[in-house]
């Protein structure tokens, strides 16, 4: 269960998170979408207690992030969108340390159980340095999901995952909620929010945007039987926002002329 | 043919790294502010020193005709310390800058001449070895200055040279450096760098103990006079420590030494013939020892090891302390402090073992004296092994912050983490130099606590300061202190141990006064050793929760 309520974060004067309020129940998978820098890595960075909200509050299965911070993170699992993992430690030793930092019982045989299930059970005993992106992604994971975590808080998943490793990663969301545990991820990637998410909440400067299940978010958006990409686009619209300068329109008639008069040619 | 520059190209690169600094600068005014004025402060402190102490030579009846060439010999042994000082130093970090830094790949990737980021990375090479040195050296410069009342031409030779010296260890060091990696197995370059620092090091310390400067304190005034006479005749030969003090000394009088032109010469040309050899071999694969190694693989289940288990029980803390202890083994640039740790006590053992003093007043005196010195030793320790702790934990912060693990818990691990080794140290000298010197009882006694409640203070300091002002992007434990947060640890430590050492007076003063008279049993006794308990306890205590508030309120990414 996370609660979000009237979070706002300021980064020195730039206002990043400007009054969210997000929920999230048991055997729920939220995805919180929204444009780059609309604020999503912040809002998760606060509900994980990396950040200090500037106001507002934010609780785990009821406790309160800020006030009381070990019983908030003792039901957490988070996977960062740049997840550092010491480089010289082997994965086993990292979910070892894992194990020990949040008390898991028989955390060796389960840190197997997770090298076996993300084929990284050959690599176990290798310096994590010597590991691909997504080998370390999928180590992200099972460090995360060691502790059986009531609450899971993902930031980008499919980031660098070849098809198999995509598939597995959001199988591994549904069935943690699925065994009633809270899921909150944000992604980039509409199709992966569309079959996976229960509820969607997007997120524009700072701000929610919209929120509901897609039937809902079509509504709001006023548009018909649209895939979750065009509500997007809809949502987070910018009055400013031009064509690019490399496209079409910006290339003025002269060099297009050109073409064509080189290829008469 | 040369391709056009475009401006923005020509400001280039040490641009850029000036912008950066500067925009460090604007974020965090006041911290630059008062790291600055400190530093101001101890360089005006040495400079005034130097001052005096060149003052009082040069008045001194006794050598007065030899004072200016021991004067100048003493500045050539100065520098000639610093610049092995360097060369030592720089092995390790020219492969961290040169080879391995995470932005070249980046850099390499601009449409630029690989010289022209390897000359900013010779250049980068040159700041993080070169620049402390080179701070430590000006102010005696500018003290034999003001002491000698040199013209103003002066200082900017005395800059020009001191700078310029530091640049040959620089590039020698770094030379070497680039023939480990082709030499060193793959993928062990830096454990072989490392070992040959050590060696290096090694070497510097017995060549000091081959001087025997405890024997100075026991020649007649004749024979002093005489060991310096010898000593300013000595002829180092032509060496750039004596080009350099042939360029101080002219400049002194007002003539520009032809040595000066000569050394910046030899400085730039060493610098710039770094640059290109070092483009060249990282262009056409020399450096082979980059790849990683290629051990078989062994995929078998490894249960935890015999000592993590202890550790384990203590939960979190323990997790904290396990994984410490496993990056220090992995981590040569951590490890070789230790071993610099021990060439150090071994050094200062042998150095006490060698005083032959009669009468047990004088030893006492002596013991005495050590006693202090010890505090000023741990502090000097501290800075390296204790205070780099937190930070060493680095991009993986975020583990311990999102982990269900408490500031205490944090704070606790990285102090049980560095106590063992500086209360070893600690412990060991002052039962040590007890033994050796053959102390009355009380001082014996006063010698070991003090070892052991200094070990304590230390590690409070280092590990909370440290926490406090955390350095998390530094790439090697050295980096971390050299910031204002550093500088307020050393001035507080050497703060902690000059008091300790004004306490531990009293009972030196009545060892002094009879030497069978009982101390620490009296109620001024007992009381001396609970002010020196008090004493240790604030500063480590103090240090420890000042640092407890700020590692909680730290936020990643945000400083
Ligand atoms: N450490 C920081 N200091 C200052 N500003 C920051 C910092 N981190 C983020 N911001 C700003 O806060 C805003 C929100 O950033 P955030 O990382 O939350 O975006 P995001 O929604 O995760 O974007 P993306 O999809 O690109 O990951 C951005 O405008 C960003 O520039
Ligand atoms: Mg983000």
């Amino acid at each position: 269960m996370i609660e979000v309520e009237g979070l706002v974060k300021r980064y020195g004067t730039h206002l990043a998170v400007a009054g969210v309020d997000l929920r999230a129940r048991p055997g729920e998978v939220v995805a919180l979408l929204g444009p780059n820098g609309a604020g999503k890595s912040t809002t998760i960075r606060a509900i994980t207690g990396l950040l200090r909200p500037t106001a507002g509050r934010v609780r785990v299965c009821g406790h309160d992030v800020v006030r009381a911070p070990l019983a908030a993170k003792s039901k957490l699992g988070f996977v960062p969108d740049r997840p550092y993992l010491y480089p010289k430690l082997t994965a086993r030793e990292l979910l070892r340390f894992i194990g020990r930092l949040r008390g898991v019982q028989d955390g060796d045989r389960r840190a197997d159980a997770w090298l076996e299930a993300f084929a990284l059970a050959p690599v176990a005993n290798e310096l994590i340095e010597t590991y691909s992106h997504g080998m370390r992604q999928k180590l992200t994971f099972a460090a995360a999901l060691l502790a059986e975590p009531a609450v899971l808080v993902v930031d980008e998943p499919m980031v660098g995952l070849d098809p198999r490793a995509a598939r597995q990663v959001r199988d591994l969301m549904r069935g943690h909620a699925d065994r009633g545990h809270t899921v909150l991820l944000t992604t980039h990637a509409m199709d992966v929010a569309e079959a996976l998410a229960d509820r969607v909440v997007v997120l524009h400067r700072g701000r929610v945007a919209a929120e509901g299940a897609m039937a809902e978010l079509r509504a709001a958006a006023g548009t018909g039987e649209e895939g979750l990409e065009a509500i997007f686009l809809r949502l987070t619209e910018e009055a400013s926002e031009g064509p690019p300068p490399w496209g079409p329109a910006a290339a003025d008639g002269s060099r297009r002329a050109g073409e064509t008069a080189g290829r008469g040619g | 043919m040369r391709r056009p520059r475009s401006p923005a190209r020509r400001a280039g690169l040490v641009a850029l790294r000036a912008r950066a600094f500067v925009h460090a600068v604007r974020r965090a005014p006041g911290r630059y502010l008062v790291g600055g004025a400190l530093m101001g402060l101890v360089a005006w402190g040495m400079a005034v020193l130097v001052d005096r102490g060149v003052r009082w030579i040069d008045a001194y009846p006794l050598i007065g005709t030899i004072a200016d060439a021991a004067l100048r010999r003493s500045v050539e042994a100065f520098v000639t310390v610093l610049v092995l000082a360097v060369a030592f130093s720089v092995l390790t970090t020219a492969i961290t800058t040169l080879y391995t830094a995470a932005d070249l790949p980046l850099l390499l990737a601009w449409p630029l001449p690989a010289e022209r980021v390897f000359r900013l990375k010779v250049f980068e090479t040159y700041l993080a070895s070169a620049a402390l040195p080179a701070l430590l050296t000006l102010p005696v410069l500018v003290g034999l200055g003001t002491a000698r009342g040199a013209p103003w031409s002066y200082y900017p030779q005395a800059a020009v040279a001191v700078l310029a010296l530091y640049a040959l260890p620089v590039a020698a060091g770094s030379l070497l450096a680039l023939l480990l990696m082709r030499l060193a197995p793959a993928g062990r370059v830096k454990e072989v760098a490392t070992a040959a620092s050590v060696v290096l090091a090694a070497g510097l310390v017995v060549g000091l103990r081959a001087l025997r400067p405890e024997q100075l304190a026991e020649l007649t005034p004749e024979e002093f006079e005489a060991f310096l006479a010898g000593f300013a005749s000595l002829d180092l030969g032509v060496s750039p420590a004596t080009w350099a003090g042939d360029a101080i000394w002219n400049g002194l009088s007002g003539v520009v030494s032809p040595a000066l032109p000569l050394l910046a010469l030899v400085a730039w040309a060493s610098l710039a013939l770094l640059g290109r050899v070092a483009a060249w071999a990282y262009q056409v694969g020399w450096v082979r020892s980059l790849d990683g190694s290629s051990r078989p693989r062994d995929p078998r289940p490894r249960p935890a090891a015999w000592w993590e288990r202890p550790l384990a029980r203590w939960g979190g803390g323990g997790a904290v302390v396990v994984k410490d202890l496993r990056l220090l083994m992995r981590d040569p640039t951590q490890w070789s402090q230790l071993l610099v740790l021990v060439a150090l006590a071994g050094v200062y053992l042998v150095s006490t073992a060698s005083l032959e003093v009669e009468g047990q007043r004088f030893r006492d005196a002596l013991g005495t004296l050590n006693v202090a010195f010890l505090g000023f030793l741990l502090a000097g320790v501290g800075v390296r092994l204790a205070f780099p702790v937190v930070s060493l934990e680095g991009e993986g912060l975020w583990f311990l912050r999102t982990g269900p693990i408490g500031a205490t818990a944090v704070l606790g691990a990285k102090f049980a983490y560095a106590m063992p080794p500086l209360l070893l140290l600690g412990l060991g000298l002052g039962f040590a130099q007890a033994t050796l010197l053959d102390v009355s009882v009380n001082l014996a006694s006063a010698s070991i606590v003090a070892g052991g409640l200094a070990a304590i203070a230390v590690t409070g300091l280092g590990v909370g300061l440290g926490a406090a002002y955390p350095r998390y992007d530094a790439t090697q434990a050295a980096e971390v202190p050299v910031s204002p947060g550093g500088l307020l640890y050393m001035t507080l430590a050497l703060l902690y141990a000059a008091g300790l050492t004004l306490l531990l007076a009293y009972p030196a003063w009545t060892t002094l006064v009879d030497p069978a008279v009982p101390v620490w049993s009296t109620p001024a006794g007992l009381l001396t050793g609970a002010l020196a308990v008090a004493w240790t306890t604030a500063f480590a205590g103090g240090a420890l929760a000042f640092g407890r508030w700020r590692f909680v309120r730290y936020e990643s990414g945000c400083d």
